[in-house]
């Protein structure tokens, strides 16, 4: 069973290419049976496969699928070849499950979309690169990936290209990114040239025997890995893309900037997990970036007007979390909290899509209002989203891995009180902007009217996701409730297991702080309730009066990131770019253009179409050798 | 009769040889260009009748004889060429097959 | 000395051809039939291929000193055969509409095979002059084919008088070189090559040999005629003239020539490798900003052969390697590239101008897509044949510290991607100036299909080898191992 890992990513390869050769001749019908129909046959060989896998693991609890050498040259091998462990297997199933579920979404979701095929043909390649890059066993392979979903994500951010508003977002995310895979790269090259190989497990070996712990070449090799998930996860610094990627249709929203490419920098750490142990300052600058994310990100969360846009937010904020678990050696509950986020965060998309496309476009929340009863599947099941996303207790997934994550944050030992506190706070925020968007969406008087109302394609994915939003999280109950842990001790068969060896540590495994949590989400529940239901006209008031509206402002703009590069960067950049265009540089350009048409120039000229100098140039030749050979 | 050493024999050839080159260089009608192609081709064969001399073997006429049903076939052919030639290009000049340049 | 029967088996593949090429002859005589011709001669070239596996079989390779059939020779063959095959199948659907008779055409598309694969099997100068002269006749008479066409004769002009004269040259040589060792054998022009020493003659006399060799093979200072052939001749010609003729003449080279790699400081070597870098420079360049895509690809011949030329001179069993999976990579892109023009070509004349490709990627997307991989190979992409090739030969290049050639490759490879990237531009960018499709609409050829399905095939060919090329390098390996390298 474990051979048929190759057709995991080699069903929606086929599905891109088939919709590549019969573009012009399919119609909407056989689109979307060749686009979801791939994926949901790779979702069969991953149940499959990983299923076999986790009821009877391989030895050494992976398994290693080399498909060919790509060419064997002087020594330099590289190879397509496919690893397979606890970590990829997580990510496996989140791929294609909700990439299955996501597809049959889009079939309806985009049917009246002339770009139908085309949408479709690009999906599946995303999927393509995506199960490439997690599947990968060397790290060239992996960046094929890396960069095979970072081009998706371009073209399906700006899928609808007629406006240019949405193009300038692709660009945008891609110029972005690529600082993020600058980094990568450099990252890779380092590693090639100080360990020899990029093979993902004989790389980490020999890091680990040869690199001494909190050595130099550890910590930049890990921060340069850091840089490339940064980028890709959009986090603090490169965090400005994701917000205006939402001008994408919603299911790449749900899809790629949500689900999985946004969570590549988690699966990169996750990944190389033996460097980041190497690298002391590297994993704090990890939970750094993770924490200031995750409280940057909530905060603008709250005040904004675009459904998605809020719920790009959330995502950063999210996956702010998973770094943030990630930093402080709590690998197993960045991964666990990946995996409920994919869950509840594209079941939160697929129901905005719904509701933007009833309400024939609108995308802000304050026009919304009174869908409760429109849209009562959708209500439902964006309620059950939203409270996974505020970790309501005990009853969604989103509690049990938030509360694990925090719980790290205070009890290993890389933890300390004050990220403690700031993942305490991001939890009181998030509970409020979550259930903000309930309130405003789905309560109160409707402002718009429901034109269009989805049907079981769309809505069966939604009630799929939000039962996973619940019965995932009993995948790992905390100790202080029961001693049922499966998906802890399937991880740990790839990762370190998360050693409670702070000073809070007792306090952390308790029930006390679980405790902690429960106050915190009911509070914010029924606080978010009073802002926005009764005292709604009392919140705008306050947020629009003179001290505090330029803070909304100020979190509206995302704390001023895009305000900030706008000045530091783009411009600068675009003022030298203009004041050097007569420069040295371009002298030499210019002179190598020259100096190519001259040559071109004369030798053409050369051609004179007279059979004669032909014989003439021929002749000429040989005489100039024998020449040589004579005198020699 | 003196037997011709194998040097003399060939600057014979080399000297056959240059007098067809130079005139393939500097004639313009098509016949004389091939009637010099076909002096360059006799002058190397006479190098190999020499040379199958200084090693007393018969391979040198031998190709000899290859060479001459060669040049017969490519004349053969390149007359044909010609009758052609002269049908578009309204004479046997071939300079004036300038058309292709550049 | 007698020629068994065993013998014929040996050379089969040889007879194979010839047969054919008179049944072609015979059935011309009695049914003028298009499709006729045509099958008996895919049934030759495919008999040609099948007997490949007879020879392969017998253990004795050497027939008479003049041919030896063996794994490097039927290799070759067998690779002559398949461009032969490619090149009627796309000769079926461009001479429907000629306006002479067809027949004789694959008559002398055979026998010139028959040459190329005389050729590729040589190791005597009598069989290298006798099979350089098939192909060069046959060649004669396929570029005049159009004889309507003021270009064709023009081009049949230049190349019969070039041809002519650098045989004669070649021939002088042969004289010279038999002249001072008094044998004709490859073994002993290679023993030449590697203890050349004073013997001036004998090196006048390589250095003559080079000149019928580097006519076909259309490297600078011999390559003049290759723009005015290739523009002039049909499409289909000129595919054939740009592969199976220069292909079978390097084979040989590698046969007789090949030890010039391991003295570095000798003449020959100083003169290949000028002639290399030569190439390379002066085919990039005179293609830069040619309006002409038949020149465009004749200019990007001649640099890729200046390539092959770099391999050919970096030593080793790696040499052989690099120059047999470029060569096959240049068979595939460039039987594509001018398959395309044959397919776009309407029945007066041929598609050659820029501008009959504006707009290609909307108005035949399927023909776009073929020449777009054709030219990304060309230029040496990741993920084509061509990428593989060219990484091959700069391994081989920069193991053999042939930084000179190597650093040109490399410079003039970039100058290559400029009108490369051009022609793919102008099939895909509409230029704002431009309302609808282009001056020049090109109606569908009829045959066109069974071109077009060619034309996927290759292409597919160009893909698949780009990214699992494997099998093909260990099939070369296999066949260049048979050569004594030094």
């Amino acid at each position: 069973m474990l051979s048929l890992l190759w057709l995991i990513p080699a069903l929606p390869a086929a599905g891109f290419v088939l919709l590549v050769l019969l573009n012009r001749r399919l119609g909407r019908a056989g689109a979307a049976w060749i686009g979801a129909g791939s994926v949901g046959l790779s979702m069969l060989a991953a149940l499959l496969v990983c299923g076999s896998f986790i009821v009877s693991p391989p030895a050494g609890d992976a398994c290693r699928q080399v498909l060919w050498t790509w060419m064997d040259v002087a020594g330099f091998t590289p190879a397509i070849g496919f690893y397979l462990d606890a970590v990829s297997v997580v990510w496996v199933l989140v791929i294609t499950v909700v990439g299955f579920l996501i597809h049959l979404y889009s079939t309806e979701h985009m049917e009246h979309d002339e770009g139908f095929t085309r949408f479709f043909t690009y999906l599946n390649l995303f999927v393509f690169s995506m199960l490439v890059l997690v599947l990968a066993d060397n790290l060239l392979l992996l960046y094929l990936g890396w960069e095979g979903v970072g081009l998706c994500s371009y073209l399906l951010i700006a899928f609808w290209q007629k406006d240019p508003q949405n193009v300038y977002s692709g660009r945008k995310a891609f110029i972005v990114t690529r600082v993020g895979d600058t980094a990568l790269i450099a990252g890779l090259f380092l590693l090639l040239t100080q360990l020899g190989t990029l093979e993902i497990q004989p790389l980490l070996r020999a890091a680990e025997q040869t690199w001494a712990p909190d050595s130099t070449v550890a910590v930049v090799a890990a921060l340069l890995i850091l840089g490339g998930a940064v980028g890709k996860s959009a986090q603090v610094p490169l965090q400005t893309w994701l917000p205006d990627a939402m001008a994408g249709p919603s299911p790449v929203s749900a899809l790629i900037h949500a689900a999985t490419m946004v969570t590549a920098g988690v699966y990169l750490i996750a990944r190389t997990t033996p460097l980041f142990e190497l690298a002391g300052d590297a994993r704090l600058a990890v939970a750094l970036v993770g924490i200031v994310t995750l409280l940057i990100a909530g905060f603008s969360a709250l005040v904004q007007h675009d459904l998605k846009r809020a719920l790009a937010y959330s995502t950063i904020s999210q996956i702010g979390y998973m770094i943030l678990a990630l930093g402080v050696s709590g690998w197993e509950a960045g991964v666990f909290h990946f995996g409920t986020h994919a869950f509840f965060k594209a079941l939160l998309f697929l129901g905005a899509g719904v509701v933007i496309e009833a309400l024939a476009g609108e995308h802000d929340i304050f026009k919304m209002g009174g869908l409760a009863r429109k849209l009562p599947a959708v209500f439902v099941t964006f309620t059950v989203g939203a409270a996974a996303l505020a970790a309501l207790p005990f009853v969604t997934n989103g509690f049990y891995s938030k509360d694990l994550v925090i719980s790290t944050t205070l009890g290993t030992a890389d933890g300390n009180v004050w990220l403690y506190v700031g993942s305490i706070l991001g939890a009181f925020v998030t509970t409020l902007y979550s259930f903000r968007l309930v309130w405003v969406v789905f309560f109160g008087e409707a402002h718009t009217e429901v034109t269009r109302r989805p049907r079981w394609r769309q809505t069966m994915p939604l009630w799929v996701l939000a039962v996973f939003s619940i019965i995932t999280g009993f995948l790992w109950l905390p100790a202080w409730i029961g001693a049922f842990h499966p998906l802890e001790d399937f991880l740990d068969t790839a990762l370190p297991p998360i050693e409670w060896t702070g000073r809070y540590a007792h306090f952390a495994e308790s029930a006390g702080a679980a405790f902690v949590i429960i106050l915190i989400v009911y509070g914010g529940i029924f606080l978010s309730y009073l802002l926005w239901v009764p005292w709604r006209r009392g919140t705008h008031a306050f947020a629009a009066s003179p001290v505090v509206r330029p803070l909304a402002a100020f979190w509206l703009g995302g704390w001023g990131f895009d305000w900030l590069y706008e000045r530091v960067f783009v411009r600068p950049v675009k003022w030298f770019a203009h004041w050097a265009r007569h420069d040295l540089v371009d002298y030499v350009v210019d002179g190598i253009a020259w100096v190519n048409l001259a040559g071109w120039r004369t030798l053409s000229a050369g051609q004179t179409g007279r059979l004669r100098s032909y014989v003439a140039v021929a002749g000429f030749g040989v005489v100039l050798v024998l020449a040589v050979v004579v005198l020699r | 009769m003196a037997s011709v050493s194998l040097e003399h024999a060939l600057i014979l050839a080399a000297i056959l040889f240059a007098i067809g080159f130079a005139g393939l260089l500097t004639r313009r009608n098509l016949i004389v260009v091939l009637a010099c192609i076909e002096i360059m081709l006799n002058a190397a064969g006479l190098a190999f009748v020499a040379a199958g001399a200084r090693w007393g073997q018969a391979d040198g006429q031998v190709m000899f004889l290859f060479v001459l049903a060669m040049a017969g076939a490519e004349v053969a052919v390149g007359l044909a060429i010609a009758i052609r030639f002269r049908q578009s290009l309204k004479g046997l000049d071939v300079d004036d097959a300038d058309r292709m340049r550049g | 000395m007698t020629v068994t029967w065993g013998d014929l088996l040996t050379v089969s593949p040889l007879i194979a051809l010839t047969l054919a090429a008179v049944a072609v002859m015979l059935a011309a005589a009695f049914f003028r039939s298009h499709a006729l011709a045509l099958g008996i001669t895919l049934g030759g070239l495919a008999a040609a291929f099948g007997t490949l596996f007879v020879a392969a079989s017998r253990a004795e390779r050497d027939v008479t000193p003049l041919v030896r059939m063996d794994a490097y020779a039927l290799l070759f063959i067998g690779l002559l055969a398949a461009a032969a095959a490619v090149v009627v199948l796309f000769s079926w659907g461009y001479l429907d509409r000629f306006r002479v008779h067809p027949e004789e055409y694959y008559v002398l598309l055979l026998t010139a095979t028959l040459g190329g694969a005389t050729l590729a099997a040589s190791t005597h100068f009598a069989s290298f002059f006798l099979g350089l002269e098939i192909l060069s006749v046959s060649l004669y008479g396929l570029i005049v084919y159009a004889v309507y066409r003021d270009e064709a004769v023009e081009a049949a002009v230049k190349y019969l008088v070039l041809a002519g004269a650098t045989s004669a040259f070649l021939v002088f040589g042969m004289a010279l070189v038999y002249a001072q060792t008094g044998t004709m054998t490859a073994a002993g022009v290679s023993d030449l090559v590697a203890g050349l020493g004073d013997d001036v003659v004998a090196t006048i006399g390589l250095v003559m040999l080079l000149v019928g060799i580097g006519f076909k093979l259309a490297v600078v200072p011999f390559h003049m005629w290759t723009p005015d052939v290739y523009e002039g001749a049909p499409a289909p010609v000129t595919a054939y003239v740009a592969t199976v003729s220069k292909g079978a003449v390097f084979a040989l080279l590698l046969r007789f020539l090949l030890p010039v790699s391991s003295d570095q400081g000798s003449t020959v070597f100083l003169a290949l490798t000028a002639v290399a870098i030569a190439s390379m420079v002066a085919g990039n360049l005179l293609a830069l900003r040619q309006d002409n895509v038949k020149r465009i690809l004749a200019y990007s011949s001649i640099a890729h052969l200046g390539y092959l030329l770099v391999a050919f001179l970096a030593t080793g069993e790696r040499a052989g390697l690099a120059v047999g999976f470029y060569l096959i990579a240049y068979f595939a892109t460039t039987l594509a590239a001018f398959g395309v023009v044959t397919v776009l070509s309407p029945p007066d004349r041929d598609a050659d101008r820029i501008d009959d490709y504006r707009g290609l990627g909307s108005r035949r997307p399927v023909p776009a897509a073929v020449f777009t991989v054709v030219l990304l190979s060309l230029a040496g992409m990741p993920l084509t044949m061509g990428f593989i090739g060219k990484f091959v030969i700069v391994t081989a290049g920069s193991g053999a510290a042939l930084w000179a050639m190597v650093i040109v490759l490399v410079a003039t490879s970039t100058i290559g991607l400029y009108y490369y990237t051009r022609l793919i531009v102008a099939m895909y960018v509409r230029r704002r100036d431009e309302a609808g499709p282009a001056a020049t609409p090109l109606p569908a050829a009829p045959g066109g299909t069974l071109g077009v399905s060619v034309l996927g095939v290759l292409t597919l060919f160009l893909l698949v080898f780009g990214v699992y090329p494997q099998p093909l390098l260990r099939l070369v390996e296999h066949a260049v191992s048979v050569l004594p390298w030094p």
